[in-house]
């Protein structure tokens, strides 16, 4: 169900909330945390979707704010949305224009479910210091995607200069299944020492970098990035004494993978590119600040040549 | 092992598990429960990224398949009950590292060819030497299994990989016979290798239990005998015995579900906190508080049982339970069981334990219900209150997940009335639709070789001596109470609580 209520205030849409709430017999209570989304027009309803998927697992409201910032009066157009619309929460989709979009926080004060945690997340363009926006100053967790800005790299930097321990960014929670991979390879014999390894991918590929600098911190050996292969993070190979034990994907953008290691048979195995509806939802179920992203950013990232 | 992954992090939680390298052999591979949950359980895991690429799935079976046959089989379960989507390309991966072997429990050259296939699938999947068993199979066939297992040298494994071995419920069908279970299987493997499961109690279940209790300060305070009047614990199902009549009958349900289910719930509800959560300080728990548990004096007065006759559960007609096919016309077989037990501890000195299970109830529902007791003084008109029942904290199990508080709230209007509310969490609403079935968590666990959070052998053996007098006492007693499908048990029961002031909870 869509309500749009243009020309509204924040206390409008929290009676016409409370309203629908009582005449659809449902509780508000159950919501686990507030997602707000700051993103633009073109890309509200993906944002919507995904945002949706993932409250499945975490019922949350979701805040969706967009924007325009050209006209001048300060003039709100809200939208809301249940039921079969909004995925197990509800939608509240924000037009603020004018004056209004340099207060977007005390804008949505008012609808953050009493209580329970707020998450930001910016879909489009990412700011240059997230803890410094609006939003994500009220945030207990903010959620960046540099890889899908128009400059990754610079876009990334800024974000390691600014960083701050409640900013994740998307990039990192794709490594997720390669980590845990790279992980139990090692944990299997020979434990023979590592003494060199090199990250494949492709250039301006986020993840191959941040995967290089935290193999680089925990491993304490010489990381390389080979920049020949196309479609993002390619493969890992660790240089041992006794031959190299390597992971690689079978193609470009192939959901499949292979192991090698001497004496051993080739073993295949899945590797899905996870969705960012899939990358969300593990942000939301860990709220804690990560240590391990902080340190692979502080001193990971200096360990590797990154051109 | 003396390794340490220098990229295994413990403040780095993000990462989930991958099990190593191993295979799973599953004995009675062409039953429901293999291919209802345990195949699809597999394919899941494998497709959520959690089983490793070393990874060998080998059927045993009676039937005379070729391993294409056996993939045919696996392929058709988890196309219709796996969770996640089918993907051709994983299926092929998992199903590369399949195999069938054929024979009978009594075969030695079965086992033999087994015992080849498992070292066949070290070399080309590099399962190296990691096997885990699932005894899929009736408990009268464990001590054969384990026994070829043993002669064929299965059993055992080299330095540095592991054997482990998956046994289900039901654990024996008294003290003695689990006893004699017991010693057959530690005979072949070593206590910490052996999992006992029952998959009626799932992990997420215990540890939402030790959550409640022990993560907040507004439960711990009053869950003693100065505020509890007494606790309920219940699991009803709607359904008759379907087919199991030939396990069933002559075993009962007392047996089947009190025996395990119920008093591992009564053992979490009750035990004092555990120093850790690790599985021996939580063991360590459980076994002092059912070795606290008490029997009534006078069994005739504390514990009912009762027997489902012919009528119709909700919309859908029912047989009688001596009706249904495969059950013997003349059985004693008991449907219903409850029972009280009391706790000799400080905590619970004087509050009773009441446990009823049941098939062919009013509805699928398993929960704990911690019933308070009254304010001792109530500042308010007789009548204001009238409608005022117990406060109660109830823990839903299952369907719904979740915990419900039960108190008096004042009725809207000028009188002053107070009548009992409901306040709800849901589980189901918070956390679960993404949350992995329990057989998936179960053999993941297994295959991690995570010390597992079921009972023990001595756990067990507490059980059964609490169990075994009262069945021994209903033994002499004729038919049970006959109670009509659909209803909440035999009059029996509802006697046995009123002669304690008390009466059950409508779920």
């Amino acid at each position: 169900m869509i309500v749009d209520l243009p020309g509204t205030t924040t206390a409008q849409i929290s009676q016409r909330i409370d309203a629908m709430h009582e005449e659809r017999g449902e509780a508000a209570q159950g919501r686990v945390l507030t997602l707000l989304i700051a993103t633009t027009d073109n890309r509200l309803e993906e944002a919507l979707e995904i945002a949706n998927g993932a409250s499945r697992e975490h019922p949350c409201r979701v805040i969706a704010v967009v924007p325009h910032e050209d006209s001048d009066d300060g003039h709100l157009d809200a939208q809301l949305r249940f039921g079969a619309d909004a995925g197990a929460g509800e939608c509240i989709v924000l037009h603020p224009t004018g004056a209004l979009t340099q207060h977007l926080d005390t804008l949505v004060i008012p609808l953050l479910v009493p209580d329970v945690p707020v998450m930001a997340w910016w879909l489009g363009e990412v700011p240059e210091n997230p803890s410094l926006e609006p939003l994500g100053a009220i945030a207990r967790s903010r959620i960046t995607d540099a890889t899908h800005s128009a400059d990754p790299a610079a876009a990334f930097a800024a974000l390691r200069a600014n960083w701050n321990e409640r900013d994740t960014d998307l990039s990192w929670t794709r490594l997720t299944i390669w980590r845990a991979l790279l992980v139990s390879m090692l944990d299997q014999p020979p434990y023979t020492a590592i003494r060199e390894v090199t990250v494949q991918g492709s250039h301006g590929s986020l993840p191959v970098d941040l995967l290089a600098s935290w193999l680089a911190l925990k491993l304490q050996v010489p990381v390389t990035i080979d920049r020949d292969a196309e479609g993002g993070l390619m493969g890992v190979v660790f240089h041992r004494e006794d031959g190299d034990l390597s992971i690689r994907r079978t193609g470009p953008f192939d959901e499949q993978a292979v192991i090698e290691q001497p004496g051993q048979m080739d073993q295949h195995l899945s590797m899905p590119k996870r969705s960012l509806e899939e990358c969300l939802s593990e942000e939301m179920r860990r709220l804690e600040p990560d240590v391990v992203y902080g340190e692979v950013l502080a001193e990971g990232w200096n360990l590797v040549n990154h051109d | 092992m003396g390794h340490h992954n220098p990229l295994r992090d413990s403040r780095d939680l993000r990462l989930p598990r991958i099990a190593g390298p191993c295979s799973l052999v599953i004995f009675g591979v062409t039953g429901d429960l293999s291919r209802k949950k345990l195949l699809p359980a597999v394919y899941d895991l494998a497709s959520r990224g959690l089983l490793p690429a070393g990874f060998a799935l080998v059927g045993f079976g009676r039937r005379e398949w070729s391993d294409e046959d056996f993939v045919a089989y696996v392929e058709r379960s988890v196309r219709e009950r796996a969770r996640t989507p089918f993907d051709e390309d994983t299926f092929r991966h998992l199903a590369e590292g399949m195999r069938f072997v054929r024979g009978e429990f009594d075969d030695a050259a079965a086992f033999e060819q087994l015992s080849k296939t498992v070292s066949e699938l070290d070399r080309l999947r590099g399962t190296r030497g990691n096997h885990a068993f699932y005894m899929s199979v009736p408990p009268s066939a464990f001590p054969i299994v384990s026994r070829q297992l043993a002669d064929s040298g299965l059993a055992k494994s080299d330095k540095g990989a592991w054997r482990r071995v998956i046994i289900e419920k039901p654990f024996g069908h008294d003290l003695q016979s689990a006893r004699e279970l017991n010693r057959v299987v530690a005979e072949v493997f070593d206590p910490d290798s052996v999992f006992r499961i029952d998959h009626y109690l799932g992990k997420e279940t215990v540890q939402n239990l030790l959550a409640l209790r022990f993560a907040n300060t507004m439960f711990e305070p009053i869950w003693n005998s100065n505020y509890v009047d007494h606790v309920q614990i219940t699991m009803a199902e709607d359904i008759g015995i379907g087919s199991r009549a030939g396990y069933f009958d002559g075993i009962g349900i007392a047996r089947d579900v009190i025996q395990n289910h119920l008093l591992q719930l009564l053992a979490l509800t009750a035990m004092e906190e555990p120093v850790s959560f690790s599985a021996d300080d939580l063991r360590a728990e459980k076994i002092k508080v059912l070795s606290a548990v008490r029997l009534p004096e006078d069994l005739s007065l504390h514990t009912a049982r009762g027997q489902y006759s012919a009528g119709w559960q909700g919309s859908e007609q029912a047989v009688g339970y001596l009706q249904e096919q495969g059950v013997n016309p003349d059985s004693t077989t008991e449907t219903y069981a409850a029972v009280r037990l009391d706790i000799d501890t400080r905590r619970w000195a004087g509050v009773p334990f009441y446990l009823r299970t049941g098939k062919r109830l009013g509805k699928r529902v398993t929960e704990i219900a911690v019933v308070f007791k009254r304010a001792p003084h109530l500042p308010f008109e007789q009548t204001s209150t009238s409608e005022l029942g117990e406060n109660a904290i109830v823990i839903r199990v299952q369907p719904d997940e979740g915990v419900t508080l039960r108190f008096g709230s004042k009725v809207p209007g000028t009188a002053m009335e107070v009548r009992d509310v409901n306040m709800d969490f849901s589980y189901g609403n918070s956390f679960t639709e993404a949350s992995p079935e329990a057989y998936e968590r179960l053999i993941l666990d297994v295959l991690l070789g995570e010390p597992p959070l079921f009972p023990t052998t001595k756990e067990v053996e507490l059980s059964w001596q609490i169990l075994d007098p009262i069945e021994q006492y209903w033994a002499t007693l004729g038919q049970p109470q006959a109670y009509r499908a659909g209803t909440w048990g035999p009059k029996e029961a509802d006697e046995m609580l009123a002669r304690d002031g008390r009466c059950w909870r409508m779920p």
